[in-house]
């Protein structure tokens, strides 16, 4: 069989089995709650304040009750379950009752994951080649500054980090105003139109991006890209090349760098998950208009089949994307893979 | 006699390790900033029992420095609690989840790596689907569904339980592919052929080369279990009512405390935080660089 074709279909698999695991795993822990969740859900709703009377409670618990599939037959409930959480269909909204809780939740996706691709990209991007640029220096004192600096970056959480930006950027340096970003109609009819929906985009988007860049760029991707670099470097291939007398430029974009991608893509698809969480917690702490905002108002609010319908969606989404980057991305970027017979 | 000086011998090795380790600047700062910090979470069984209380003090009070009332060094809340005693008490709840979840999550994964290392057939694909599948779990919005319906059961005890759920799979990862590499060594074939039975060779000469690697692995934890106590509190998912450095943070952000101009309100669990990540990365990867010598190439020393 031909590896990469072994590599699809296991990495295939794996994605499913996470899917499952994933699904099975909130399954089960929701019914393992020592007191039963619905009535624990309820009196959180109570204590919001809201009057209740008594028909509108049994009618609330019915609903929930069904909501978390605890109705029926066991086979039942495991079967409602599994088709509300692939398709996403967790009923209407509590708090904008009639609507579907994942029109809300597709409403909101497109600004997450346009930042989380940005961000991403670029923190991969930069890091990589900082890396990479960094190892070749060989004055030590430059290259253990920017050492440290990635240490002492790295550790640090996104939304810790947010929250340092906005207290320099908003409170010390008020440069942006942190009011909360409200969703733009997206009506494109003129150049003006489209020159300030850029602009509110960029206003709105920069210090969240700017918070998941410095953090990871300088952080994980500068530490492994330039350990990985420096291991590189002493390859019996760098060498015979730099005794052939290859252009030292070309040695490092060719040699080094490229050979740095294949471990890195593979790390990139196994962080992923890690990354959508850190954005998550961001992107409320900006109140950017995102899956983060609207899961925090879930939550708060009490509205589970909007929280339900954001778990599914991101759970299944990152399994897709961690699957695309493993397979596709990983064929075009190891050569090792295409050429073999 | 054997036994004692058997032990000896290990503790001097250990001691030798530790002195070793001091050379580095990066420990030495690492392991300064942690016994300061271990320090001001012991001094929270100090705190005076009023300082529970709410409006037992002015409200919205700034920082003053007054020898005595030294309480108020920090300044107080908008519910007119002193803030230096929340911190203290915060500190030391968000450091005993921290090493609670690295317990218990960091054994498991180590166990069920070396499980995985040693598994042969279908056995060994088994594990590693499922350990992989649970690595690239995104375990934020999972915990944030678990936390919603425990909301009105969680304790302490419990949030470590919860984020060992997702923490295991990383370390299970890395300890099967070091047992995997130690493995397949001359030497395991030559102290399997020279009769050394199957659990000897398991804890004498696989065991010492994962358990540096446990080590580190266990500092790391401490800081992503904190770290996602702290996302979860953000979210308002955490124990509201007890003080951890995350549930600060939300009812600071609750409060809207930057806006009203209180800063010494979200300041000091921001700048806490980023105190112990930083420390505890720099003991761990101090230990990582002191056990694989080809990491400290570049670095000139």
């Amino acid at each position: 069989m031909h590896p990469f074709i072994r590599h699809l279909l296991n990495r295939s698999l794996v994605t499913i089995v996470t899917l499952l695991v994933a699904f099975n795993l909130s399954y089960l822990l929701l019914r393992a709650v020592p007191t039963s969740a619905v009535d624990a859900m309820l009196g959180a709703i109570a204590q919001l304040g809201q009057r209740i009377d008594p028909e509108e409670y049994m009618r609330l618990r019915t609903l929930l009750l069904e909501l978390f599939g605890l109705t029926g037959s066991p086979l039942d409930q495991y079967l409602t379950y599994l088709r509300r959480f692939f398709t996403l269909d967790f009923g209407p909204s509590f708090l904008a009752f009639p609507t579907p809780a994942r029109e809300i939740a597709v409403r909101y996706l497109p600004w997450t994951v346009g930042l989380l691709v940005i961000a991403t990209m670029i923190s991969w991007i930069i890091g990589n080649m900082l890396g990479v640029l960094v190892s070749f220096i060989r004055a030590k004192a430059v290259s253990r500054i920017f050492e440290n600096i990635a240490i002492i970056l790295y550790p640090i959480p996104y939304y810790i980090f947010s929250l340092v930006l906005i207290y320099v950027f908003a409170f010390l340096i008020p440069i942006f105003s942190l009011s909360p970003a409200s969703m733009p109609q997206v009506r494109i009819g003129s150049v003006q139109e489209l020159l300030d929906l850029m602009l509110y985009l960029i206003r709105v988007t920069s210090l969240p991006a700017i918070s998941i860049i410095v953090i990871s760029a300088f952080g994980w991707w500068f530490i492994s890209s330039r350990t990985l670099s420096l291991f590189t470097m002493t390859e019996d291939y760098v060498i015979f090349a730099r005794l052939r007398g290859i252009d030292i430029g070309r040695i490092r974009s060719k040699y080094v760098l490229r050979s740095i991608m294949v471990p890195q893509v593979t790390a990139l698809a196994l962080s992923l998950g890690s990354i959508f969480s850190g954005a998550l917690v961001t992107e409320y702490v900006f109140a950017y208009p995102g899956l983060g905002s609207l899961l925090y108002q879930a939550i708060v609010l009490g509205d589970y089949p909007v929280a339900l319908t954001i778990m599914s969606l991101s759970l299944i989404g990152i399994a897709i994307a961690t699957w695309f980057l493993d397979t596709i991305v990983y064929y075009i970027v190891d050569p090792r893979i295409r050429y073999v017979r | 006699m054997n036994i004692v000086l058997k032990s000896f011998s290990k503790i001097s090795s250990i001691s030798k390790a530790f002195f070793s380790l001091g050379r580095y600047a990066r420990f030495k700062f690492g392991s300064a900033m942690l016994l300061i910090i271990a320090a001001l979470a012991f001094t929270s069984m100090l705190a005076p029992p009023t300082y529970e209380r709410w409006y037992y003090y002015q409200k919205d009070l700034p920082p003053q420095l007054d020898i005595n009332r030294l309480d108020l060094i920090l300044g107080t809340t908008t519910n007119g609690r002193p803030i230096l005693w929340i911190t203290l008490n915060a500190l030391a709840n968000s450091l005993y989840i921290g090493v609670l979840t690295a317990l218990i999550a960091s054994h498991i994964g180590l166990l069920i790596g070396l499980l995985a290392g040693l598994a042969r057939g279908y056995k060994e694909s088994i594990l590693i689907t499922m350990i992989d599948s649970f690595v690239s779990l995104p375990g934020l919005p999972l915990l944030i569904v678990l936390a919603m319906a425990l909301k009105q059961n969680l304790s302490i005890y419990f949030i470590p339980l919860i984020l060992s759920v997702i923490a295991w799979a990383w370390p299970a990862r890395n300890v099967r592919s070091i047992t995997v590499s130690v493995l397949s060594r001359d030497f395991i074939v030559t102290s399997s052929f020279s009769g050394i039975r199957f659990t000897g060779i398991l804890f004498y000469e696989v065991l010492p080369y994962v358990i540096g690697w446990h080590i580190t692995n266990f500092i790391n934890t401490i800081i992503w279990a904190i770290g996602m106590e702290t996302a979860l509190a953000i979210f308002g998912l955490s124990i509201l009512s007890k003080d951890t450095l995350g549930t600060m943070i939300y009812w600071a952000l609750n409060y809207n405390a930057l806006f009203r101009g209180l800063w010494w309100w979200l300041l000091p669990p921001v700048l806490l935080l980023i105190l112990i990540f930083v420390s505890l990365y720099m003991i761990s990867v101090s230990i990582s660089t002191y056990l694989n010598p080809r990491l400290r190439g570049g670095s000139g020393r």
